[in-house]
């Protein structure tokens, strides 16, 4: 952005205003969240009107009876795991479906699709009589697999565009010089994967960060729950201070938040990669 | 080639993998039913040295949970076991159907007012558990299913009636011992409407709120008039349809009137308890643990009980008497023994009335004496009122609440024929869970 | 190398077909979802599913917050996309804060909402009241609700097709601009004739993502209305939920999940295919 441009045309004066409009919209509800959070639950002015005298007993209230901190290192540790899985297993069943494009692999290829519309919850009850037996309930693998399941349609979506984006004649190159397939993959293909991972990890690493449906079910104990139950539960629970609920849901956004502000350009970067090849 | 090959590959190995894991816990067909375990009280102790761990699910929040926590502590800190307990509020009850469908429980848990009709199924037996003498004769009925089985040890009664604002009844000079019947108590509904006060608050966006309503109007015309009961009929499979309009009209007659808050269909349980506290509505249909909960907003609140109003003048008003925090163990734990020293611990008289004293309620046991404050003047005053079970719990199939819910949501809504539809829907949903 | 896909399609098998299949048989029972022992019913759930109206607003619904709130974010997406794509001081923090809600969880923006939406104390209702309104309850009526959260989840999730037009934007040559400037042909037509068709690729990519987020829509709903009132506001997904655990009907339950199944598949097969063959086209 070249400041003497800015100067140079006049006509722009017009997007003040508009720019200010939409910067209100999108930050009221942070700007409310923090009015609530750290608000009194005896001071009862509009939601608007900043608290003047900042709360905080509902963020030490959040943080020992919500149990935000533990959350935290769950959330951590599913969204580890489940990323690591989906970007893998992702990459690999999206090799074979963009490069031989016959008959069985176009219909798993739409099979796929399909599964990435479905709401989960219509196959909610045999899914977790499944789990069950497999005595993956309260157990990070459990909800991983699921996660990891639920997210690769996505997975596959985004690899399998990028891959059919990348020349054939190299594979053919490589095949020719004597590479199996496994070779070429990992020779070949896979250096050359690294942006469309990034918008992997990011995009499905968000989704299994706020995941709610699925964690609600497998993750019965408090001690694995994750953020979005934690919040949960806390709302649901605290019938006199739906303050100190507001404080642990400030807490519970804060590190994607924060993590986000710091690296937001790879996060759109990704974003961007994923959609235009 | 290749391809065929992977493709047999990859459907022999996932045949293989879902051979694996064929039912093991898998519903039973009706046929096979089932049938409820002996009671294995003489479980020898578990030998020292090895290290128990059981698992504590509860229904209940707030100063409940945290009661029952600190008793559990005490029990860990007596015994040396770990107990893991888990309030999960409101996600509990399909938290619990999901475990009961593949049959993997808690080793304890509570049972909030359905361990008959609906965990009975799942329990062991506490008939010959020492506290099993001790349970109060006023909830022995509540928890006795039909073969004389009793499930649970009932840490409390959960005594019931209309909670109200007592200033908001003083300002518009109403005696709630005055209100006899529905038409004197919508004629107080009247007065307060035209002070400007919201006569009744309920929070529908939470759904179950709207089920309370029902489950304490119902009983005055169904079966609190002996003359006239239709508790025999009801558990006999047959739903009297024109009874049911009657109690939804009045419903809609009361909506139409504005007797509920304005935003009866969005409000949640914290908004009726923030109006109750601050004067913003007169009555409230919750038991003794809402005036708890309405205390925390505004500890100044100054807030009473009644009982719930007849349905004609020839009945008399009455009092609803269920289960609270009871606490029952699951028939296939692997702890047992260690269980059954958790519910004798929780039995003890100070254990047990610490918790009751959370509660707000008086005890299920005959020697525990409960401090209970403001709301024991309530509980001596109507010491005399007949008290009848919860209404869906007692007389209608397990499954009913939700009708109940959504077709009072539609009342309130407004919606034209909702009235009609409710008696009609009850019934059919009725026979459909009674014949299931 | 069709090995490749082997793990994949094993999850597939195990946590969807699988659990698919047995819901058809669960479909056939009358099972209230926990106890054990139910009966077979035959095709009862299926002949209720037809004539259930609950059913049919869900269903309708579902549409509603697949399709509304995928029309809204692009076109919403597309308007910023043209705004930030003008250079002023700002634009970089605007893009920002309108990406920024993309990061929240959907319940917790549901959650927060709540603050807006509710009667007493809700922030747009204090708007209202201080513009000298009467206050309304925005949540009280069935269309409205499923309109604002609708709107709601356009919102939160218009900076993914924000930054994806975005982008596509700055890849189309500036000189394309210029020499039609030049031709004496004005911005609208420009839009017409020059930024939409360049842009098709970037719409596939957009449309496809905001459906699937809306289809699947479910814990807004559940934090704002819990599908109520009545049955009014429920997505299919809210809808199993509540038969199953609320009205103890897990067999009926099982029948509105597969045949939703069922639907949206092809529902997004269509859109994903329609919008793909658009793409080779150009």
């Amino acid at each position: 952005m070249k400041k003497g441009k800015r100067l140079g045309r006049p006509s722009n004066a017009w997007r003040i205003p508009v720019a200010a409009v939409i910067l209100l919209v999108f930050l009221a509800p942070f700007y409310i969240l923090l009015s609530v959070a750290f608000r009194s639950p005896q001071d009862l002015n509009s939601y608007w009107r900043f608290p003047t005298q900042l709360h905080l007993e509902n963020f030490t209230d959040a943080i020992e009876n919500g149990k935000i901190l533990l959350s935290m290192a769950n959330s951590l540790i599913l969204t580890v795991g489940a990323v690591l899985l989906i970007t893998v297993v992702g990459a690999l069943a999206a090799y074979p479906l963009a490069r031989c494009r016959t008959r069985l692999n176009q219909g798993i290829k739409g099979f796929v699709m399909g599964v990435m519309m479905v709401p989960p919850l219509s196959i909610l009850v045999s899914l977790y009589s499944v789990l069950v037996k497999m005595h993956g309930v309260n157990q990070y693998w459990g909800i991983i697999l699921i996660l990891v399941t639920f997210e690769l349609p996505l997975s596959i979506f985004l690899y399998s565009n990028f891959i059919s984006s990348i020349p054939g004649a190299l594979d053919e190159a490589a095949s020719i010089d004597g590479c199996g397939p496994v070779r070429t993959f990992f020779r070949i293909i896979l250096p050359q994967l690294k942006p469309v991972t990034a918008s992997v990890v990011i995009l499905t690493g968000v989704h299994c960060w706020n995941d709610y449906q699925f964690s609600l079910y497998v993750l019965q104990s408090p001690k694995l729950r994750t953020i979005p139950l934690a919040i949960a539960s806390y709302f649901s629970q605290t019938t006199s201070n739906i303050n100190a609920a507001a404080a642990a849901a400030l807490l519970a956004i804060l590190p994607i938040v924060i993590v986000f502000l710091f690296l937001q350009k790879y996060f759109i970067q990704g974003m961007v990669d994923s959609a235009i090849k | 080639m290749k391809k065929t090959l992977s493709l047999v590959l990859t459907a022999a190995l996932s045949l293989s993998l879902l051979s694996a894991c064929t039912p093991a816990a898998d519903p039973q067909p009706s046929s096979g039913g089932a049938k409820p375990s002996a009671p294995t009280v003489s479980t020898p102790a578990t030998p020292s040295g090895e290290k128990v761990e059981l698992t504590f699910m509860t229904n209940v929040v707030g100063e409940k949970a945290a009661a029952l926590e600190s008793a559990l502590k005490g029990f860990e800190a007596e015994t040396g076991y770990t107990v893991e307990f888990s309030a999960p509020g409101d996600s509990y009850e399909e938290l619990m159907k999901t475990k009961m469908s593949s049959n993997e429980l808690p080793d304890v848990f509570t049972t909030h007012g359905w361990s008959v009709a609906r965990y009975s199924e799942y329990l062991m037996p506490v008939n010959d558990m020492e506290f099993a003498g001790r349970i109060s004769d006023q909830i022995k009925p509540v928890i006795t299913d039909s073969e004389g089985n009793m499930f649970v040890l009932p840490i409390d009664i959960d005594i019931a009636g209309i909670v109200y604002n007592v200033d908001v009844l003083a300002d518009n000079n109403i005696d709630p011992d005055s209100l006899k019947t529905w038409d004197d108590f919508a004629a107080a509904c009247a007065v307060i409407k035209a002070a400007g006060v919201s006569p009744m608050h309920i929070g529908g966006k939470d759904t179950w709120t709207i089920g309370q309503f029902f489950d304490w109007v119902a009983p005055s015309f169904y079966v609190t008039d002996e003359s006239a009961s239709k508790a025999a009929d009801l558990k006999a499979g047959k739903f009297d349809v024109p009874t049911w309009t009657e109690i939804a009209q009045m419903m809609a007659d009361w909506t139409a009137a504005g007797y509920f808050n304005p935003d009866v269909l969005t409000a949640d349980y914290n908004s009726d308890m923030e109006a109750l506290a601050t004067g913003k509505t007169a009555f409230c249909f919750y038991g003794p643990s809402a005036i708890m909960d309405a205390k925390g907003v505004n500890a100044d609140a100054s807030l009473g009980m009644m009982p719930i109003p007849a349905a004609s003048d020839g009945d008399a008003p009455s009092l609803i008497a269920g289960e609270d925090i009871a606490v029952g163990i699951w028939k296939d734990t692997k702890n047992a023994a260690a269980a059954q020293e958790l519910l004798n611990y929780l039995a003890r008289p100070e254990v047990a009335g610490a918790i009751a004293k959370a509660a707000g309620n008086s005890s299920g046991l005959t020697d525990v004496d409960v401090e209970l404050g403001d709301i024991k003047t309530y509980f001596d005053k109507y010491k005399s009122v007949e008290t009848f079970p919860y209404f869906d719990r007692e007389y209608l199939p397990s499954g009913m609440w939700d009708v109940m819910c959504a077709t009072g949501a539609e009342i309130l809504a407004q919606k034209s024929g909702a009235v009609e539809d409710a008696g009609k829907i009850m019934e059919q949903s009725f026979l459909d869970k009674y014949a299931g | 190398m069709n090995l490749f896909y082997l793990p994949a399609v094993l999850l597939f098998l195990v946590f969807v077909i699988y659990p698919f299949i047995q819901g058809g048989f669960l479909s056939l029972t009358n099972w209230n979802g926990y106890s054990q022992s139910y009966k077979m019913v035959g095709l009862k759930n299926y002949v209720r599913l037809f004539t259930d109206g609950n059913v049919g607003t869900a269903f309708l619904n579902t549409l509603i917050y697949g399709f509304g709130s995928t029309l809204l974010q692009n076109v919403l997406g597309l308007a910023l996309a043209l705004f930030l794509n003008g250079k002023f001081r700002g634009r970089s923090v605007l893009r920002t804060v309108i990406y920024l809600p993309v990061m929240i969880a959907p319940l917790i923006m549901g959650y927060v909402m709540y603050f807006f939406f509710s009667y007493n104390r809700g922030a747009i209702n204090d708007i209202v009241l201080a513009l000298g309104g009467q206050m309304v309850d925005w949540m009280a009526s069935g269309p409205r609700a499923v309109a604002i959260m609708t709107v709601v989840n356009a919102l939160q999730f218009v900076g993914v097709s924000m930054v994806i037009y975005l982008a596509g934007l700055q890849n189309i040559p500036q000189m394309y601009y210029e020499a039609a400037a030049m031709d004496g042909i004005g911005k609208a037509a420009q839009l017409r004739y020059i930024t939409l068709p360049l842009l098709m690729p970037a719409i596939q990519s957009a449309v496809v993502v905001n459906l699937i987020g809306g289809l699947k829509l479910f814990d807004i709903i559940m934090a704002l209305t819990s599908g109520g009132p009545g049955y009014a506001s429920h997505s299919l997904s809210t809808l199993v939920h509540r038969t199953y655990f609320g009205s103890e009907n897990a067999g009926y339950a099982s029948a509105i999940g597969l045949v939703s199944f069922l639907l949206i598949m092809v529902i997004g097969t269509l859109v994903t295919r329609y919008f793909t063959k658009k793409e080779v086209e150009m």
